[in-house]
């Protein structure tokens, strides 16, 4: 069986979430690998959130916020803007592929880009093959 | 954790969800997992009889959590939340999953969008049963009402509240009422007079009692939230009159625009060719009487440019939707100021589509105008004439229905300048906390369900500010604003989200990470506690502090970290 990569989406409601209900809206069709969780900002994702997701098995996280200056909240997404790239930096401290989590802008009306965001990391994690994370996590338990 | 009962109900919609997703087999998939002990698949889950099933089975069989997989929460969550509500179970105790919009919708593999509705399923039974029972608040409405903006939407939706007996403070900042209409003659397409319209309004507005009028002014800051606002004005004349602060319960933005600047079009030698003209600057000619070129003669030959800076890939995209008709109107008016002239309209489309507008079109062929059509993404050009020329102008155009390219005389050329978002909409966007669209225009809270509301609770907004519009829409756009917040007024009290974030003290380090990273001010520090403290009623519920908080000590309600991470696990189990 060919691999199938899991992602998580954390979403923000106001742009990208409406903008990921806007694919469906126009129909556009997608890779079904992502799967995807509401929050009200996109400065309300906890990098354990991400960590979680990997630890559960997630081959990849995507994380969307409204473009810069669109926030619902005026600047939440500047503070998600400055924490992303510090959570980047533990991940590949970790040995965490950086392709695996993906920050994008997704404003209300950008349902194709939503559609176009998801069919290319799918398509990058596909090239990576499965997150060895979660397996990781199991031996790591076994052997102590 | 004891689990409790819980029902899920997955929707057919019609064949909108069961034509790509099985959903009886998501049904009987939900029933397996834990607390589950009604799993249904039913035909629409948001009629009548969808509702009273989901009311009869949490009476019946005790459910305690209701999960609705169907359409986005964004459309249908208030309505199933309702139903909860008619069975006495707290609103709060139910969850949505999206198997419509992002799924049945965006897949096409049928066993594919099976699974994903499942993981989707899961990851809600997950979350609603760490669901907690939430209080809304009940807060008074001030029935004060601010309207930024003096143009017609700003007036007409000011009179609209006043006569109801409402108080309205309407704040301008030019040293007059009327906005764009009062640089403007007749009306299309009846052609009644712009000057008897606004008359009409401004003494209206200038004597009612209910209307406090601020001209020369500015709204400084706008704090505080729906119900509740308090406003802080200032003058623009003079500083020196120092502000003044206004307790509101609502605001309508009615800001308008402001016409495209033509001199960025350098085919058209606006700026530097003296007779060429903008629509504005016609107008002020027709409302003096006499339509001439900078020498001082009537024009033999006039022209039309339409689409100047509108619905072209270089400037604007959108059409400005009043300018057809209006040049319409310039051919009647020029026609009958100077029967003897030429009139000839360059066109990209006629868009005719209001009411009266299609059969004014029709006059205004009669009335001996010349059409000419050229194609969307090119530019007449125009130029001076020769010397012995009887015309002071060449325009060069490509006639699309006669596919030849014609040269036309023109003494007095008139563009059409679009309309386009005023300068400080950002400012304005800012400061009453509502987000501009991809042209500068205020976005509304749904484009067909809810057109005057924003996505800020409270903001209303009327006019062309929101996108271009002629006078009857904008007249009704501002009274709809009006008579939605008369609505709230009548009702006295207002129910706000439960939704908001809370500093369990003992978890508190006082560290104050949190103080400045609030936008809306709303995190106090007690300096005597040495805790942090959240003022609910000013919380929006981002959950910015939340995630930033070093002690976990912050917790988003109906977002808190437990349920994100059961419905991690649900998604990838
Ligand atoms: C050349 C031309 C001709 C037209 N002819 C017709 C016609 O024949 N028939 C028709 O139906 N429509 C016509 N229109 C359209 C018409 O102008 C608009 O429909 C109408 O003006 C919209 O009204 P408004 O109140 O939304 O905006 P505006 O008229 O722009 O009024 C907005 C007001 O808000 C004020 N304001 C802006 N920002 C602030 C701020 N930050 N603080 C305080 N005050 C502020 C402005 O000073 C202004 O007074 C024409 C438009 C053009 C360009
Ligand atoms: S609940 Fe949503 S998905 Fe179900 S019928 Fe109604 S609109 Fe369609
Ligand atoms: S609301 Fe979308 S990023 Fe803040």
């Amino acid at each position: 069986m060919t691999f199938e990569p899991k992602i998580v989406g954390f979403l923000c409601n106001w742009c990208s979430y409406t903008g990921a209900d806007l694919a469906g809206t126009s129909r556009i069709k997608y890779r079904p690998n992502v799967r995807v969780i509401r929050v009200m900002c996109s400065a309300r994702i906890d990098p354990t959130f991400v960590i979680k997701a990997l630890a559960e098995g997630a081959d990849g996280v995507l994380i969307c916020g409204c473009h810069p200056g669109d926030c619902h909240y005026t600047e939440g997404n500047y503070k998600t803007m400055r924490r992303y790239p510090l959570l980047k930096r533990l991940l590949a401290d970790y040995g965490i592929d950086d392709e695996r989590v993906r920050l994008e802008w997704v404003s209300a009306s950008e349902g194709k880009r939503f559609a176009d965001i998801v069919d290319d990391m799918t398509e990058r994690l596909c090239e990576l093959g499965p997150s060895l994370v979660k397996s990781a996590l199991a031996t790591d338990a076994v052997e102590r | 954790m004891e689990e409790p009962r819980i029902g899920v109900y997955v929707c057919n919609c019609g064949t909108n969800i069961a034509k790509v997703v099985d959903c009886d087999a998501v049904a009987e998939f939900a029933a397996k997992l834990p607390g589950v002990v009604v799993a249904r698949s039913y035909k629409y889950m948001c009629s009548n009889p969808g509702q009273e099933m989901i009311v009869q089975d949490i009476e019946e069989q005790s459910l305690e959590r209701v999960v609705v997989a169907a359409c986005s929460p964004r459309m249908h969550e208030q309505t199933f939340r309702r139903a909860l509500e008619t069975a006495g179970l707290n609103p709060y105790l139910f969850e949505m999953a999206n198997i419509r919009e992002q799924c049945s919708w965006v897949h096409d593999d049928g066993a594919i969008a099976t699974e994903k509705a499942q993981a989707l399923v899961h990851a809600a039974v997950n979350r609603v049963a760490r669901h907690e029972p939430l209080e809304r608040m009940s807060v008074d409405m001030c029935p004060n009402t601010l309207v930024i903006g003096g143009g017609i939407a700003g007036m007409t939706a000011a009179l609209e509240l006043a006569d109801a007996g409402k108080r309205v403070y309407l704040v301008e900042k030019q040293d007059h009422l009327g906005g764009n209409i009062a640089r403007v003659d007749l009306t299309a397409p009846y052609l009644d007079s712009a000057r008897d319209i606004l008359t009409y309004l401004v003494t209206r507005v200038l004597e009612h009692d209910n209307i406090e009028v601020m001209t020369e002014s500015r709204v400084e800051r706008l704090d505080g939230f729906v119900g509740n606002f308090k406003a802080t004005l200032g003058s623009l004349a003079n500083a020196a009159d120092g502000n003044a602060a206004v307790d509101v319960g609502s605001v309508i933005v009615c800001t308008g625009y402001k016409e495209f600047d033509a001199a960025r079009i350098t085919h058209y030698g606006y700026g530097k060719l003296p007779n060429v003209i903008t629509s504005f600057e016609l107008e002020r000619m027709l409302r003096q009487g006499r339509i001439e070129t900078k020498e001082g003669r009537p024009p033999q030959f006039v022209a039309i440019v339409h689409c100047v800076g509108s619905r072209s890939e270089e400037y604007h995209s959108y059409c400005s939707r009043v300018c057809c008709m209006t040049a319409l109107k310039y051919a009647h008016e020029v026609k009958s100021a100077l029967p003897k002239s030429y009139v000839s309209d360059v066109y990209v489309d006629m868009h005719a589509f209001g009411k009266g507008c299609e059969d004014f079109y029709r006059q205004s062929s009669e009335v001996k105008t010349l059409f000419l059509m050229y194609g969307r993404g090119e530019h007449p050009v125009i130029r001076k004439a020769d010397p012995g020329d009887e015309c002071g102008m060449l325009i060069e155009v490509n006639e699309l229905l006669s596919g030849e390219t014609v040269e036309i005389p023109a003494d007095l050329v008139i563009l059409m300048v679009g309309m386009e978002p005023r300068e400080d909409v950002d400012d304005v966007a800012h400061l009453v906390s509502i987000s501009t669209d991809k042209d500068g225009w205020f976005i509304e809270s749904h484009p067909k369900l809810d057109p005057v509301a924003t996505t800020t609770d409270g903001i209303f907004i009327a006019g062309a500010c929101q996108a271009p519009k002629d006078i009857p829409d904008t007249v009704a756009q501002a009274r709809a604003a009006a008579a939605r917040i008369l609505a709230r007024i009548a009702r006295g009290k207002l129910v706000v989200d439960a939704v908001y974030a809370e500093v369990d003290e003992d978890r508190c380090s006082g560290c104050r990470v949190c103080n400045e990273l609030c936008p809306y001010v709303a995190i106090e520090y007690d300096e005597t506690k040495r805790r942090s403290h959240i003022i609910s009623a000013l919380c929006k519920a981002c959950g910015a502090c939340v995630a930033a908080c070093p002690s976990g000590a912050i917790k988003a309600r109906h977002f808190t970290d437990e349920q994100i991470f059961a419905e991690i696990e649900g998604v990838l189990e």
